[in-house]
């Protein structure tokens, strides 16, 4: 009784399908739907986001009864350079109601670290890109990370970082408010990095204020707000690029500096190799762009992994209607940082420079969810699967990378 | 009275405290909650009750059955001025049998004063038992008068009580308002210490911190001791400041968790506290392998000649188990320091993940305690399976040394 069913149904399409291309209006239908550039679309979605963006800075401007830029009065420059290395303590007023924003000889070890001195020793970043392809001793990573992005701190780097820190003490911006709630909210209540909290402010508002990312970054981030500094005279530097970096800070922003304080406590050596890590991958995670490694290809490159490696997995996510790409967009949104425990999360930002690439963290993201498939059949709910998720501390990256890369295509 | 259980089921247990951690991991077991009157077997007690049960006047006698969670004379490890009697004694007894562990030698201070010490034996900061030891202080004072001092009551804990010296006309303005220092110093019984505070321990962020260590102790003699390998660091809320006008801010300078409870900057989300895995992965990141792997071996190292400094004296009743909370401050130089032991370390969670972790130490104690068919016998040879370790890790089993002695003589070496 089905099968005839079944082929009546196909009967039933097949001559539907005959139908609609015997339409006269079929071939122009085709022939507009074929013009649809992919490219156009993903930039006036860009576009789109970030005009949303800048609205909801004026907005969050006028609520606040601020500007997005003012000089600070010299009582409160004189509170902040006070207060420059506790600014944990440091009161801003925040307001509660706030709007949020949007949103790694004798013993095998011995060994590892015996070459991993003469890798350093030598310099030469492809063989240290090939080196933290396996995962680096927490001993050697600092100075391998370094020299491997060419961020070792020089007299240069140190005046660039004074530079602006003084235009931090100098040029009160709206978004500091955004930055110091954002540390507040992330590593101040984070058990793995709360000590650290301090540090962090300085480098995140001296991250703001750093034209060269801009420059680094130009045609990637959009087109960033100008605006004019209240206070100063009416002159080439009373008009600012808002915030200077061209990047405007979200919930969780901070998580992407907070790895980097299990290796360097000096802040100017950690916001360089910070600003290099974000310029060279942190910011294709959070703007829209067609770029193969940008966010929108990695989580396609998570629904084909996953679909093609554990299509089972994949059914079952469809039958209980959560789409698969929810239960991991944090995850590789934020290259992992806050949900693996600091020492695996280093591992992965090794094999990130490593290979060069953010593919990485969707490839983790799948080899997790298979090796976790068993306890996710279990459950039909986003809760439960979050819930099944919510603990990566007993997650080995390297091995279960490695077993990954290995599997039979 | 005397019933002889071999049925994991109708174990019975009894408590001191309202503390559910230890009862719900009690009661998981399916073991049954009785009065200290009743007979129980294993007895999770406040240090009072367990020196009465075991005052030879009342005649208690724990039957084979029966275990409780301290010594008897545990005030040896723990009361202030008697752990560092018992240092003296044992450093003094290894030198008079010209023992290569007790050797001395000359180190340079800060200030520039060279001095005589123990090379492999100086774990405890200088410290003064008052009032018999106050005139050896005024000599030492007057040798480097930049030194700061704590003074801390011998028998107290959480913090109470406690002040800093930094010149003996404080401790005179003190002992002067302190009445009952007076009524002590007429019956001559010794009960405060004073320490060479350590003004220069290790900062992280910029903040001072302690380490809480878990050691649980199933013997005497021959000594086992068992370390739980998820420590903790305590952090204090605010920046550490040795300026005068913070000398008496405890929020800077006490680690104490009871008392940064207190402050305005205490978060409850992660408590002021950070494993100690991430303080070694932060050492070994910023300061390098080597200097890392030697502070954590100098603390098992210390924790362990504390344990063979007491050993002697300690009442090794094998009813008897007790785990010690360790107190230990790292200086700047990464040398660290013996603060104090605790019999009665806190078995509240503070935080979520606190909670994880005491409800593991308590499950991984038990383990260790019991024998494999899980019921409490004193009679048991008190050796653990490798499994049954869980995130302990041996720190030194004498019996097993002994048993082996060409580990013993490498140990030596």
């Amino acid at each position: 009784m089905d099968n005839l069913k079944e082929d009546a149904i196909h009967h039933t399409a097949m001559k539907l399908a005959e139908e609609l291309k015997n339409l006269s209006i079929y071939k122009s239908f085709y022939s507009d739907v074929q013009k649809l550039d992919p490219l156009s679309c993903l930039t006036k979605a860009s576009a789109q986001w970030e005009k949303r963006i800048h609205k909801s800075l004026n907005s969050m401007c006028s609520d606040l009864e601020t500007s997005l830029a003012k000089v600070r009065s010299q009582s409160e420059q004189e509170e902040l350079t006070d207060k420059w290395n506790e600014l944990s303590t440091y009161n801003l007023g925040v307001n509660p109601n706030m709007p949020s924003s949007v949103s790694g000889f004798a013993t095998l070890e011995a060994e590892r670290i015996g070459l991993g001195e003469r890798v350093t020793a030598l310099g030469y970043a492809p063989v240290i890109q090939e080196y933290l392809k396996k995962g680096s001793p927490q001993c050697l990573r600092a100075k391998l990370w370094a020299q491997v992005l060419g961020a070792d701190v020089g007299t240069q780097h140190i005046a660039h970082f004074n530079r602006l820190k003084k235009s931090v003490l100098e040029v009160d911006l709206m978004i500091d408010k955004l930055i110091f709630k954002d540390v507040q909210l992330t590593a101040s209540n984070d058990d793995q990095y709360f000590v650290f909290e301090d540090l962090l402010y300085q480098v995140m508002l001296c991250f703001s204020r750093d034209g060269e990312v801009m420059q680094h970054l130009k045609g990637c981030i959009g087109n960033p707000l100008n605006v004019t500094i209240k206070g100063r005279q009416t002159s080439v530097d009373s008009i600012t690029v808002f915030p200077p970096s061209g990047i405007i800070p979200f919930h969780g922003f901070t998580m992407y500096a907070t790895p980097f304080c299990y290796l360097y406590d000096d802040p100017v050596q950690l916001y360089f190799i910070f600003r290099a890590f974000y310029i060279r991958y942190w910011h294709k995670l959070h703007y829209i762009s067609t770029h193969p490694q940008g966010i929108v290809s990695l989580c396609l490159l998570y629904e084909r992994l996953l679909e093609a490696n554990e299509p089972l997995l994949w059914i079952h996510f469809r039958n209980i209607n959560i789409n698969p790409i929810r239960v991991v967009f944090k995850w590789i949104m934020r290259a992992f940082s806050g949900h693996l425990p600091p020492d695996q999360l280093l591992l992965l930002w090794d094999t990130i420079l490593g290979y060069d690439c953010l593919e990485i963290l969707p490839l983790l993201a799948v080899a997790i969810l298979s090796f976790r498939k068993e306890n996710l059949f279990q459950v039909n709910t986003l809760q439960n699967v979050d819930a099944v998720l919510a603990d990566l501390s007993t997650i080995s990256v390297i091995s279960l990378l490695q077993l990954a890369l290995m599997k039979p295509q | 009275m005397k019933k002889n259980i071999r049925d994991r089921k109708h174990v019975r247990f009894c408590t001191d405290f309202d503390k559910s951690i230890v009862i719900n991991s009690f009661q998981r077991r399916g073991w049954k909650e009785v009065s200290p009157e009743d007979d129980w077997n294993i007895y999770w007690s406040n240090t009072l009750n367990c020196r009465n049960i075991f005052n030879l006047e009342n005649g208690y006698r724990l039957h084979d059955n029966q275990l409780i969670n301290h010594y008897p004379n545990h005030y040896e490890l723990v009361r202030k001025d008697l752990l560092v009697k018992n240092i003296r004694r044992y450093r003094k007894d290894l030198e008079k049998d010209n023992n290569p562990l007790a050797e001395k030698g000359q180190i340079k201070l800060a200030d520039g004063q060279t001095v005589n010490r123990y090379l492999y034996l100086d774990f405890i900061p200088t410290t003064y038992i008052l009032p018999t030891d106050y005139n050896l202080f005024l000599d030492d004072y007057r040798k480097s008068p930049q030194t700061m001092y704590i003074l801390k009551p011998c028998g107290k804990s959480q913090g109470a009580g406690i002040c800093l010296i930094n010149k003996p006309s404080k401790l005179k303005k003190w002992s002067r308002e302190s009445k009952k220092y007076l009524q002590h110093q007429l019956t001559s019984k010794d009960t405060y210490v004073l320490s060479r505070y350590i003004d220069n321990p290790l900062l992280i962020g910029g903040k001072k911190f302690d380490l809480r260590i878990y050691v649980l102790v199933t013997s005497f003699r021959p000594l086992k001791a068992y370390m739980f390998r998820n420590g903790f660091c305590r952090f204090c809320s605010l920046k550490y400041d040795t300026s005068l006008a913070e000398l008496d801010n405890i929020y800077v300078h006490l680690t104490n968790v009871s008392v940064q409870k207190h402050g305005e900057d205490y978060n409850v989300h992660h408590g002021g506290k950070m494993g100690i895995q991430n303080l070694k992965l932060y050492l070994e990141g910023t300061r390098g392998r080597v200097v890392t792997e030697r502070l954590f071996e100098e603390m098992q190292w210390l924790i362990v000649h504390s344990l063979k400094a007491v050993a002697p004296v300690m009442v090794n009743d094998r009813h008897c188990f007790e785990c010690y909370g360790y107190d230990i401050i790292i200086d700047d130089n990464l040398k660290p320091w013996l603060i104090e032991v605790n019999a009665s370390p806190s078995m509240t969670g503070t935080t979520t993940n606190d909670r994880i972790l005491k409800y593991n130490l308590v499950e991984n104690l038990l383990s260790i305690v019991l024998p494999p068919d899980g019921v409490p016998d004193a009679r048991w040879n008190k050796t653990p399976s490798t499994e049954s370790l869980g995130d302990f890790d041996t720190l030194i089993d004498e019996e097993f040394l002994n048993k082996n002695p060409e580990i013993n003589s490498d140990r030596n070496n």
